[in-house]
């Protein structure tokens, strides 16, 4: 037994498309998967390849068409497994009257909670999203990156032990990401099991133990993102400094001026960082930010799609199956 | 089933949060109105008439509410994809339409309490104001107990127009759901036409479609005893039984076809 | 995969639904023959255009029952009170609409009874409508022992019809907790239709067993009409005493006082002088006394309607 939190068992998704002729169109494809206990999994691929589809799936928003999933050995649907789960959805929307306390009251109490354990949770789940001070504001006057932490703080509630999260980032500035970020990653080292979904890898980066990408339903790749071979196109760096002509010496040529005396720099990926740093720091430059330019994810999935269209369809595991994984869940 | 208990407290709040409660401030400054100025234009008849424009206007404002909430209860939340954020929770899906419609009627049931109290207010101050000579020539006493059971079988129809509009709003949009119901309203008032239709049309097949679709149809004329109640005609303690007895039947039907509907949903 | 309830099986739905069906129809058949009397079936009797009104109406009937009653007391009031040519032809559609809508709407019966009738230019004068929207009423409520009481009262006063009278005043005194006076009536009009002293007890009963200020009202103009008749009769005594005493009839008022037949100008029971008309040798009230037209004249005739 292995004991996995969530575990997929060629998970398969048909919607009736059309109205008077109805086809089936496959929106979720034999889709088998499992993730550890403590796991973070960053679930991803671009719009429509079924990521909610498979997240919806799991909290029983839907029904499949044939396969199976399981929750903490349970069932999907078990309603005892439900209250050991939270759920953000994708672009959460409330109830416009209420306040964000009342919210997470009427919540809580739907999980069971007594009045004063709902009102402590709630306090602290706002305060720790960020929200303590709007806390009595009605939802209708928020923001949609105050919407989000609320769908989030709502999705934590019940103290669970899993927590699936759709597009968690999506509405937020970069401060708010990066609050988002600090949540999840606090969240996992409580030890609980996370599966988030994005559209955006780089959002998997910081976070995340395993990756599993999705593609028009299919599973096209699972595995730890160090192992995944994403090319990197390049990076892009943002120096303070002299002047333009200090950088063009050292042979980079695309530059744009910023404002406040700094400059952004694309630096091709012949260019490695660890070399050119040094150099900016001594012609007087300090770095402000260093990022690295992906190929995106379309990108990668017409490069991996295409590569084994000739082979049989389903998941394409690149260095592991799910059975015999065995590395260890943390970084 | 405290999960029932706390949607229906929920769903009673946010008619409370949508101002909802405020129709019962209309209806009170309406009432007023009406007794001060129809007292001139109805030579003695103006206990009657606010006896029937309470009674109506309890009933008009009471089907708006439950059409408009009773639509919004489950098709507006899906369509706003609130629905996600409920569902996702340790509730079961007949549990939410249960909570959903408990607590509609408990908006009503307050609703028309309120009006009620209004109304014998009204009454209340009109009989006071009047010589005990006129008030003999009155069929029932202003502040007549019997509008009790007239109040008490709106309230009843009304439930069972919740009940309808419940139903559409599992599976098809707002605006469908607000149409179709208040269409089954006036349908249902016309329902007795059709029983009386194999005495007038010829042809037997007609008269036996009619009077399937008399008993198929959800039939609302019965619950209508505003104008005998007015005129002093008494109900009957097993008309008011069987006549509820058939919505609460009714009304099980709906919320069990609402339910398996809502069950087998996918929610995309 | 997932535990299903039995609501969600489309098998043990249907038999809970048809269940559920066979309770509610159990229901509406026990209701419908047990209560059948309690729905309000009376309105499918009547003329069309009430019944496609109360169709509209779906159940706030009473309520716009209500709205035609004010509209039908308007119109009398507003038609009393022009000048010119009176049309009171929306009188009777709308107190038929009204008891159409409201088939127990006592008063509306009670006010046709009386305006409807009423001669010209008080009224419209029809005194078979009054009699139409009378027996309306007594379909619906055959214990309203006044309905007849009116009935019989229209025969008597502007039909003339004793017998007819008689035998409405018979049946009203045959119905349970009737007026104890309306058997003696009966009687009474058979013997002495058209007296003075009968009609004016007629009217003094009207007056005493009004159940609203305006079958009151009427009672008591009727009976001062009375009392001017009666006063229209010593009059016409006194005239006939000059005549015989001068061998011409009385030209004026004053003639007869200085004749010394008067004490001074006859007023009639409002205030307002009597007439004396010395070509056509009549005496009568003024045509601008509220009494007039006295009851049993010749009155110019209703305008044709159209």
């Amino acid at each position: 037994m292995a004991g996995y939190a969530i575990s997929l068992q060629e998970l398969t998704k048909d919607y009736s498309v059309g109205f008077w002729r109805p086809r089936p169109v496959r929106a979720l494809n034999k889709v088998s998967l499992d993730v550890n206990t403590g796991e973070v999994l960053a679930y991803l691929g671009p719009n429509g390849a079924g990521k909610t589809t498979t997240l919806k799936l799991l909290m029983q928003l839907i029904y499949p068409t044939s396969g199976g999933a399981e929750i903490l050995g349970r069932p999907v649907g078990d309603i005892d497994t439900k209250r050991r789960v939270g759920y953000l959805p994708e672009l959460p929307y409330f109830y416009d009257n209420l306040t964000a306390e009342e919210l997470l009251w009427y919540f809580g109490g739907l999980f069971g909670l007594s009045g004063p354990d709902a009102k402590r949770r709630a306090a602290t789940l706002l305060d720790r999203v960020g929200l303590e001070a709007e806390r009595r504001r009605r939802l209708r006057n928020y923001s949609k990156g105050m919407l989000q932490r609320v769908g989030l703080a709502e999705a934590l509630i019940n103290d669970p032990e899993v927590v699936f999260l759709d597009e968690p980032m999506s509405g937020l500035d970069p401060v708010g990401r990066r609050q988002i970020r600090e949540l999840i990653q606090s969240l996992r080292d409580d030890g609980r099991t996370i599966v988030f979904s994005s559209h955006i890898l780089s959002d998997a980066e910081a976070l995340c133990t395993r990756v599993a990408i999705m593609a028009q339903g299919t599973l096209v790749a699972v595995g730890h993102l160090s192992d995944l071979e994403f090319k990197t196109l390049g990076w892009e760096l943002v120096v303070t400094g002299s002047d333009t002509q200090a950088l063009t010496s050292l042979g980079l040529d695309a530059v744009k001026q910023g404002q406040g005396g700094r400059f952004v720099v694309d630096v091709p990926v012949h260019r490695h960082p660890d070399e050119l740093l040094p150099l900016l720091a001594s012609e007087g430059f300090s770095i402000v930010a260093l990022t690295p330019i992906h190929e995106s994810l379309e990108d990668y999935f017409v490069r991996h799609v295409t590569r084994h269209a000739s082979t049989a369809a389903g998941s394409h595991e690149l260095n592991e199956t799910p059975q015999t994984a065995t590395s260890s869940p943390k970084r | 089933m405290t999960v029932v208990v706390r949607i229906a407290a929920h769903v009673f709040k946010e008619s409370v949060r949508d101002k909802v409660l405020y129709n019962l401030v209309l209806f009170a400054v309406m009432l007023m109105a009406a007794s001060y100025l129809i007292g001139q234009l109805s030579a003695g008849q103006d206990v009657k008439i606010i006896k029937d424009l309470g009674l109506a206007a309890t009933q008009v404002f009471g089907l708006f509410i439950a059409v408009f909430i009773g639509i919004g209860l489950v098709s507006k939340e899906v369509e706003r994809r609130s629905i996600y954020s409920l569902l996702s929770k340790p509730v079961r899906r007949h549990e939410l339409i249960l909570g959903k419609y408990a607590g509609l009627v408990l908006t009503l049931a307050v609703n028309i309490t309120v009006m009620a109290m209004a109304l014998y207010l009204v009454l209340g101050y009109m009989s006071w104001t009047e010589t005990e000579e006129f008030k003999q020539n009155w069929e029932t006493p202003a502040t007549d107990p019997a509008l009790l059971q007239a109040l008490f079988l709106i309230f009843i129809q009304l439930m069972l127009v919740t009940a309808v509009a419940l139903f559409f709003s599992t599976f098809s949009s707002p605006i469908l759901s607000a149409v179709l119901t208040f269409g089954l309203y006036v349908v249902g008032h016309f329902n007795t036409d059709l029983r009386n239709f194999e005495n007038i049309v010829d042809s037997q097949a007609v008269g036996i479609l009619a009077g399937v679709v008399y008993y198929l149809l959800p039939n609302l004329a019965p619950f209508d005893v505003k104008a005998q109640v007015v005129h002093a005609q008494p109900i009957s303690f097993g008309y008011m039984a069987l006549t509820s007895g058939y919505a609460g039947a009714y009304i099980g039907a709906l919320l069990l076809a609402a339910i398996f509907i809502f069950s087998r949903r996918d929610f995309k | 995969m997932r535990a299903t309830g039995w609501w969600e099986r489309p098998a043990s739905c249907a038999i809970v639904l048809m269940l559920l069906g066979g309770l509610s129809l159990s229901a509406t058949v026990a209701r419908d023959r047990l209560y059948a009397g309690e729905q309000t079936e009376a309105q499918l009797l009547y003329i069309p255009s009430g019944t496609v009104l109360e169709r509209v109406a779906l159940s706030f009937d009473a309520l716009l029952a209500d709205v035609y009653w004010v509209r039908a007391l308007q119109h009398y009031g507003v038609t009393k009170r022009a000048s010119g040519e009176k049309r009171y032809d929306l009188l009777g559609p709308l107190l038929d609409i009204t008891t159409s809508l409201d088939p127990r709407f006592n008063v509306a019966y009670r006010f046709g009874a009386i305006f409807l009738a009423e001669a010209y230019p008080n009224g419209p004068g029809r005194a078979d409508l009054a009699i139409a929207l009378l027996e309306k009423g007594l379909a619906v409520m055959p214990d309203r022992w006044e309905y007849y009481m009116d009935i019989g009262f229209i025969y008597y006063w502007w039909l003339r019809d004793y017998e007819q009278s008689a035998a409405w005043f018979s049946r009203a005194a045959n119905v349970p907790g009737s007026s104890w006076w309306l058997r003696s009536l009966a009687a009474t009009t058979l013997a002495a239709g058209g007296s003075r002293e009968l009609s004016r007890q007629l009217w003094q009963q009207m007056y005493d067993s009004a159940d609203n200020d305006w079958i009151r009202n009427e009672s008591a103009r009727r009976l001062t009409q009375l009392r001017a008749l009666g006063d229209i009769d010593q009059l016409i005594g006194a005239a006939q005493e000059f005549h015989r005493d001068t061998g011409r009839p009385p030209r004026s008022w004053a003639e007869l006082v200085d004749a010394g037949l008067l004490v001074g100008i006859p007023i009639d029971p409002t205030g307002r002088p009597y007439v004396i008309d010395f070509s056509s040798q009549t005496i009568n009230l003024s045509p601008e006394s509220e009494l007039y037209p006295l009851p049993g004249e010749s009155l110019p005739p209703p305008p044709p309607s159209p």
